[in-house]
């Protein structure tokens, strides 16, 4: 856990500008389409 | 969640573009970025979290669908500078008035219910009940407003994952898919807060 945990520290830490933009992008307009959208599978729905 | 396809196709696509043309990619600018946190979280525990989404009742979920999109259409104010944004933002536009005059809620048919679900065809499909809980709710098109603008669409039979979605919910995702290809294309020489500057100095 440790191991992980110094990876993804050390991942961030060697993050630049440009990653960080990428990154924030990414998760913005992912995070975006799922509160714009209102598509449905109807698989919530319980017969009667 | 299936709009997050659009999220994947738009990046491969602007990665490619950007690789075609052997250039690097833009990440977009984007500005007031910690709305779309404020608006979504919300909706995330109240309709996609198992474990939360039965803690909300039909008035909260209703009231945070609709903030929320209110609060991701100031979002696009915001970062209105690009067409695609501007198909993005006209997509959510149609999915919250959709939305507003119809109680809060997506309308979606019964038809269309068992079009994505044929097992349920022998049984009894009344409308005026919530789709799960999700943002839909089964009425008949003559009761509801504005029909042409609810989930009426189904992905093809031989799409594996059947889903219906409204004109705005297409919107979103073709102008999703365009501002993620769009940001693989040469620098801009544009005046503007988004736009990147060129690296060349004027005399």
């Amino acid at each position: 856990m440790k191991s992980l945990f110094n990876q993804v520290s050390s991942y961030v830490t060697r993050l630049d500008g440009t990653k960080i933009k990428f990154i924030l992008m990414i998760v913005t307009l992912a995070l975006f389409v799922i509160g714009a959208g209102a598509p449905d599978s109807g698989g919530g729905f319980i017969g009667r | 969640m299936i709009l997050l396809c659009a999220v994947i196709i738009g990046l491969a696509a602007g990665l490619l573009r950007a690789q075609i043309g052997k250039r690097s990619y833009r990440p977009l600018v984007v500005n007031q970025w910690w709305l779309v946190f404020l608006a979504v979280i919300p909706q995330l525990f109240a309709f996609s979290i198992p474990a939360t989404q039965s803690h909300f009742n039909s008035f909260w979920a209703r009231i945070i669908l609709i903030s929320s999109q209110l609060i991701l259409l100031l979002f696009i104010w915001f970062n209105r500078h690009e067409l695609p944004i501007l198909i993005v933002g006209a997509g959510l536009m149609l999915n919250l008035l959709v939305i507003a005059v119809n109680g809060g809620w997506m309308p979606m048919s019964p038809e269309t219910l068992l079009k994505l679900r044929p097992n349920l065809a022998g049984e009894s499909i009344f409308s005026g009940v919530r789709v799960g809980f999700g943002k839909d709710f089964l009425m008949n098109p003559s009761a509801t407003h504005l029909w042409l603008l609810s989930d009426i669409f189904v992905l093809p039979a031989w799409f594996p994952y059947r889903v219906a979605f409204s004109l705005g919910d297409a919107l979103v995702a073709l102008g999703m898919i365009g501002v993620l290809y769009t940001q693989g294309s040469e620098k801009k020489v544009k005046e503007g807060k988004n736009d990147i500057q060129p690296n060349i100095k004027l005399e």
